[in-house]
Parts: structure tokens; C-alpha cells; sequence
């Protein structure tokens, strides 16, 4: 009952409206903030009775959607129309609240069924309206006794009222938030690469999403009612996986949950995803939310990428644009002993031969401008300090992340592979050498033959001076490699050997071609016949004359050709009559019309006039090389 | 056997891409009474010949003939059940084992005297 003291009535009001302030501030569940604000505003004013009234959809009529002292079959069920000879109706248009003190003397309305079956004499009708003065409903206090609600209990229920409005558009907007969430929830559940699920408290599984059908293989009926960790691997159980992220999310609200799962049949699926703490209404745990992405295709590249350059014998690198090491393989730090730090930026340059890293750093510099790394350098190896030979490749990419350029790179080792090439270097050297040793030993047994055979000069000379061509040939074959032999190099070989100066009625005149080392010898011994009997007989003998050398290269179907006119002119017209490739047994002469043909597919002319002489070599610049493949 | 009497009469194909010493070993061998088809310089040369000549007693080929190899000349003879005989400045080692059986003459060692191998 209530004090009649006016005093105590305000306290015990004013600790009403703090009571339900605080519940109102706590909850999100409309109907359960909306009955305890009629529990508390009975309590407060001794009626016993009290209901909320909300107007329904449309306008028409009210529903009572929470309430105290009610048959069970009243709340969230008893709709009233909003006829004009309602106290609701009225209350509601008028804005105030509105008192009957006793409906049998009320002129101004009727009263619903319910009220009169509850025994209902006397009631206050405290209209609720929503910020932007938008109405919402009623708070109804009834009596069944008549009573006189006096200013207070007036002044009272309307801050009463007022308080309701916004607590009530608060909670509408809570239940908004929520439909959105099931519109969120509606949608991920068409994403099936993501697998959604809630467990409750004991993590067993309540909500089962297709995605996480998709993933895991398990169907929502298979699923539901199972303990989640039967998602994770036999080792990560064994290891308490399940219950470290249930505990992390108990505690930070959520945890990571990266790692192989575990499919119906028995596969495994790579999860990246994470595990959320759940609340219900009153903030008590209830369970929780995981939600990950099924990424094994992605994981199984990485994890093939990963092994290849783990294990490919290589020592790769990733670098920026300036040289400046960001990553190396385990590869290079077991070779180097380096750690990831220590080979990072500049580091790498630590474990490289001291007399290589300012090639190392020239080859960085020049890399940006060439689009590529290309150097050989002496690496340390840890093991025994001994330092290896390494060539070491690296070519830019794009990084799609951040548009920086990253350079990935390798480190091969070749130190045996260089020390090959520099045993093949001296042993060619060496070849070299023995072939012109023979050469001369040659010469040397058939000048001791002659001794005592008693040939004739002409042989001795004519052998010596083709053996000496030979060798010479010999020298410019053992510096191909560094030094292409170029036609002009061959004709300049022969006409020094034979003294004949440049600018004494002697010209060359070609591009620059280069003869390929399995072509030269044979030329070169055509050549130094033509040279020799030009020194002896032709233009470069004392009787005079002019030698001109003009060479051309043509594009044929079949290739490359080199045409080369040889001319001798304004000869003495008794001097050529010896020629040595008319004599000397035809020799210079057959190579020219056999030897070449034979040898080279080459078509030349040779003519022999009074005071000229003439000849064309007309040869294939490139390896036929289809030869072999007729045999099919 | 005297080896002027193992060639006498015979039809010697004879695969050499250096002419002079081409000339020399078929001047060899005519005067040792063979008769010499050749000599080619080139795979596609010596197969060309093959195909044209009828009788083939026996060849003597070069191995590497100015980069290109010799050894589809060696099947196509072996098709056809010629002897034959390589003469090479090449190591005995770098000839591939399918060949290893063929009998070898080194250069530059009297090529008449080693055709005779040809013959057994």
C-alpha cells in the first residue's frame, strides 16, 4: 500500500524512475524492459495492476504487449479497436493523461470487456510517445477499487511516460539492428567457401550453415548437437586446439582459428578464420560464433612453392630494387651460417670474397638499367670457409601490393663447372701449342728426309711455306673463342706473312665478316696460295701490278653467302706465264676448284689472263646443319 | 691378307670433309685396286650416295664432318648390311654405345692398311 506521507511517495517514485532507468539501460528485450516497467510503476503507485499498450500496424487497434496482475491469456494477446469511445483513443488524441476515478460514473467512455471481467473500477491512461512525437501507445494503470489519482501520481506517470518513449525507440532500434544481422545471416549463408557456425557453451553445434556443409561435408543434421572439435584434427584435439580458441574468445572476445581441419571423409581442408564470442539478450555467454574461409587450394600452392624453394639446390633471394636482401632461403643461410638478419639489406655482402663485392655492387647498379642480375662471385661457405665460385641471377617483379619492385633472384653454385672451364681453357691452350709443336716437327723430319733423299728446293719451300701457313691459321683458330676470325684478319694473316705492306697497290675492301672456325683452315690455305703466287708471279711480285680484295655478303633463301673477288691486274704479261697455281702440280689450283666445292659447297671461277687473274669464291656463311636429316 | 688384295675389287664408300686428306686416302685405295664412291663431305652427300649406288662392298667414314655427325649415314648402311669402318681424330670414348661395335682407325694412321678391318 502506499504512503500517505508525500514525502515518502516522491522518494520511493523517484527511486522507481532510477530503478527502471538502470533496467532500461541494460536490456535489449523490449517486452522484458516494457513488464518490468509495469511491475515497477504498479509497485509505485499501489495499484497492483498496470499494462503497456502498443498501437498496431496500421493504426486500428492497440495490443497489450506487456503487463502485471493479468490473466495469462491477456498479454501479447488481447487486441482493443481504436474506436472514438475508448479512454485509449482519447487519451492517445489528447496527448495527457487521462483519469477515470470511477467508471461507474464515467460519461465520457466505455470500457473493454477485460477490464470489466478483472474487476477493473478506476484507471489512468499515460499516453507514450516516441522522439519526433510519433505515438507509440498507452501506459495503463487500472484499480479495482475507485481511486483518486492525485497531481503527483500524474506528474509522476507522465515522467514516467516520457522516460518510456525513448527507452522503447531504443530497443525498436536494437531490433532493427538485429533484422539487419538476419539479413547478414541470410546472406552468408549463400556463401558456401565460408564456413559459418554457432556453438552453444559447450561448444556443441546449434547453427549449421551450408557453407560450412560445403567445407566440412557434414550436413546440418549430421552436424548439429556435435561437439565442434570434432572439426579439427586428431592432433590439434590431442593438443587442446579446440578449447585454447574457445578460451582466447571467452577472454579477448575473439581468436584466430588458422589451421587444418578435418572434412567428413576424412580430408583436410585449411581453414583461415576465427572463432567470436556470443551474448544473449542479458549478456550472459552464450556460446559462439566461427566463421572461416576454406583456402587449402590456395594453402597447397604456398605449401608446394614453398618446398620447391626450400628444397631446389639453389640459394634464392628476394631483394629491393637497391640490392637489399629482404628475405633468403634456408638454402643460403645453411651455406652462409648467416641468420635471416644478418643477411638482410647489404648483410648478403658479408659471405661474399672481398675482391668480388665491388663487381657485386657494380653488377646491382648496372641490374635496374638492364631489367636483370647476371655476376659470379666467391661464396663463404660456413662449413669449411672455403670460398665458391656462385653465379647469381636475379630479374625484377612488379609486387601487386604495394607497386614496389621486388627483385627474386638465385645463387647457383659453379665452382666446379669454373674450374672445368678454366682446365678446358689451359688444355685448348695446350692443344694449341702441341699442334704447332707438330707442325714444326713435321717440317722438321721432311727437311731431314730432303737431306739425304736430295729434293729438290722448290719442294722444301713450297712445303715450309704451306706448313707455316698451317700454323699460322693454327693461332688465330686458338683465339676464336675471344677473337672471331673475320675475313680481313685472314687475308691480312697471309699478305703480312708475305711482306706485302697495305697501300702498295693493295686493297681490301669489305664488310666485316666473321668465318666460322671449321671454315677457316681450308680458306686460309686458299688464300695463301693466291697470296703466294701473287708474291711470286702476280701483283705483289717485283714485276708490279695491283691487287684489289672486295668481298659482299647476300641473303639467300638458303642463308647467308659470301662472295669474294680476288683480282690481280696491270700484270707484267711475261710474268704470270709461272704461275704456282698453274704449276706446282695444279695444288693452289685444285683447292681453289675442288677442295672448296668439296668441302664448302662453294662455287668459285679462277681465269688466268696476260695481265690479270682472276678469282671468285662464292661460299655459304652459315652451317648447312640439315644435313643429317635426309638419313630420315 | 695383303691389304692391297683385301681392296682389290672393291666398291669402298668413303665420308671425309677435309679435302686433302679426301684426296689422299681415295688416291690410297685406287692404287690399292678399290673402287672409291665419293668421297662425300656431308651426311646429306653420303646418303645421297648411298641411295644412288647399287653395290657398296664396304665405307670408311669421318665422324664429325665440320659439326655435324656422321651416324645417320652409319644406320642407313647398316640397313643395307655395309661394313663399316670409322677414321677419326675423335676419341674412341666419345662414340655412343649403339656404335661402340663398329671398328675404329684412328687418323692419322694408313687408312689403306686399316680398311682391311673391313674385310675379316
Amino acid at each position: 500500500m502506499p504512503s500517505d506521507d508525500p514525502a515518502d511517495v516522491l522518494l520511493k517514485q523517484q527511486k522507481v524512475l532510477a530503478d527502471f532507468g538502470s533496467v532500461a539501460l541494460q536490456s535489449e528485450d523490449l517486452d522484458a524492459v516494457l513488464t518490468e516497467a509495469c511491475r515497477l510503476v504498479g509497485e509505485a503507485l499501489g495499484t497492483e495492476r498496470a499494462k503497456v499498450l502498443e498501437i498496431e500496424a496500421g493504426g486500428q487497434s492497440l495490443l497489450v504487449r506487456a503487463g502485471v496482475g493479468w490473466a495469462p491469456d491477456v498479454v501479447g494477446h488481447v487486441h482493443l479497436p481504436m474506436d472514438e469511445h475508448s479512454s485509449e483513443t482519447y487519451a492517445i488524441k489528447a496527448g495527457e493523461p487521462v483519469i477515470t476515478q470511477d467508471i461507474r460514473t464515467e460519461t465520457r467512455f466505455g470500457l473493454p470487456d477485460f477490464l470489466t471481467d478483472a474487476g477493473v473500477v478506476a484507471l489512468v491512461n499515460v499516453p507514450i510517445v516516441l522522439p519526433g512525437q510519433r505515438a507509440y501507445g498507452l501506459l495503463q494503470l487500472d484499480d479495482t477499487v475507485p481511486r483518486d489519482f492525485d497531481q503527483h501520481d500524474i506528474e509522476f506517470l507522465r515522467t514516467y511516460a516520457i522516460i518510456l518513449g525513448p527507452v522503447i525507440d531504443r530497443l525498436h532500434k536494437v531490433a532493427a539492428l538485429r533484422t539487419s544481422e538476419e539479413r547478414f545471416r541470410l546472406t552468408v549463408e549463400t556463401a558456401t567457401d565460408y564456413a559459418i557456425l554457432t556453438t552453444d557453451n559447450e561448444d556443441r553445434i546449434i547453427d549449421w550453415l551450408p557453407g560450412a556443409e560445403a567445407v566440412f561435408g557434414w550436413s546440418a543434421q549430421e552436424a548439429i548437437g556435435q561437439p565442434a572439435a570434432i572439426l579439427f584434427t586428431p592432433e590439434d584435439r590431442e593438443a587442446g586446439r579446440p578449447e585454447w580458441e574457445n578460451e582466447t574468445a571467452r577472454r579477448e572476445g575473439h581468436a584466430p582459428n588458422v589451421r587444418w581441419h578435418l572434412r567428413k571423409d576424412g580430408a583436410r581442408v585449411f581453414i583461415e578464420g576465427s572463432v567470436w564470442r556470443l551474448h544473449d539478450a542479458q549478456g550472459e555467454p552464450r556460446g559462439f560464433l566461427k566463421i572461416g574461409q576454406d583456402v587449402t587450394e590456395r594453402r597447397e600452392a604456398d605449401e608446394r612453392l614453398r618446398t620447391l624453394m626450400q628444397n631446389i639446390p639453389q640459394l634464392i633471394w628476394r631483394a629491393r630494387d637497391t640490392g637489399d636482401w629482404i628475405w633468403a632461403s634456408p638454402q643460403w643461410l645453411d651455406f652462409t651460417g648467416q641468420s635471416q638478419e644478418q643477411s638482410r639489406g647489404q648483410g648478403w655482402l658479408d659471405v661474399v670474397h672481398p675482391d668480388d663485392r665491388a663487381r657485386a655492387r657494380v653488377a646491382w647498379f648496372e641490374a635496374r638499367e638492364h631489367g636483370g642480375l647476371d655476376v659470379e662471385f666467391r661464396v663463404r661457405r660456413a662449413k669449411d670457409g672455403a670460398w665458391l665460385w656462385h653465379q647469381t641471377r636475379a630479374h625484377p617483379m612488379l609486387d601487386s601490393g604495394n607497386g614496389h619492385v621486388e627483385w627474386l633472384g638465385t645463387t647457383n653454385e659453379v665452382h666446379v663447372l669454373k674450374e672445368l672451364q678454366e682446365r678446358q681453357a689451359v688444355m685448348v691452350n695446350e692443344l694449341q701449342h702441341r699442334t704447332r709443336n707438330l707442325i714444326g716437327v713435321v717440317s722438321s723430319i721432311a727437311t731431314q728426309i730432303m737431306a739425304h733423299t736430295g729434293p729438290t728446293d722448290a719442294f722444301r719451300e713450297e712445303f715450309h711455306q704451306r706448313l707455316a701457313a698451317l700454323s699460322r691459321v693454327q693461332d688465330l683458330l686458338s683465339r676464336a673463342e675471344q677473337e672471331p676470325v673475320t675475313l680481313r684478319a685472314l687475308l691480312q694473316l697471309e699478305l703480312d706473312a708475305m711482306g706485302a705492306t697495305k697501300g702498295d697497290g693493295i686493297r681490301l675492301d669489305g664488310p666485316t665478316v666473321r668465318i666460322r672456325p671449321t671454315i677457316v683452315q681450308i680458306l686460309a690455305l686458299v688464300l695463301h696460295e693466291l697470296t703466294t703466287n701473287a708474291r711470286k708471279y702476280g701483283a705483289l711480285s717485283d714485276g708490279g701490278g695491283r691487287l684489289g680484295v672486295e668481298w659482299q655478303v647476300r641473303q639467300d633463301k638458303g642463308g647467308r653467302w659470301l662472295l669474294i673477288e680476288w683480282r690481280e691486274e696491270d700484270l707484267l704479261p711475261s710474268a704470270q706465264g709461272a704461275s704456282t697455281i698453274r704449276q706446282g702440280g695444279g695444288y693452289g689450283r685444285r683447292l681453289i676448284e675442288r677442295a672448296l666445292p668439296f668441302t664448302l659447297d662453294a662455287q668459285t671461277t679462277y681465269v688466268v689472263e696476260p695481265t690479270e687473274i682472276r678469282c671468285t669464291i662464292d661460299l655459304p656463311l652459315d652451317r648447312p646443319g640439315q644435313d643429317g636429316r635426309h638419313a630420315g | 691378307m695383303n691389304p692391297d688384295q683385301a681392296l682389290a675389287g672393291r666398291r669402298i664408300l668413303l665420308v671425309e670433309d677435309d679435302f686433302i686428306i679426301a684426296d689422299d686416302v681415295a688416291a690410297a685405295f685406287g692404287s690399292a685396286g678399290a673402287e672409291v664412291v665419293g668421297p662425300a663431305a656431308t651426311p646429306r652427300k653420303a646418303l645421297e650416295l648411298i641411295k644412288q649406288t647399287e653395290r657398296l662392298d664396304g665405307a670408311m667414314l669421318d665422324i664429325n664432318l665440320q659439326g655435324d655427325l656422321v651416324y645417320a649415314v652409319v644406320d642407313a648402311l647398316q640397313a643395307r648390311g655395309v661394313p663399316v669402318i670409322f677414321a677419326s681424330g675423335y676419341d674412341r670414348s666419345a662414340i655412343p654405345e649403339r656404335y661402340a661395335d663398329i671398328p675404329f682407325c684412328e687418323k692419322p694412321v694408313d687408312r689403306a692398311r686399316c680398311a682391311k678391318d673391313l674385310f675379316r
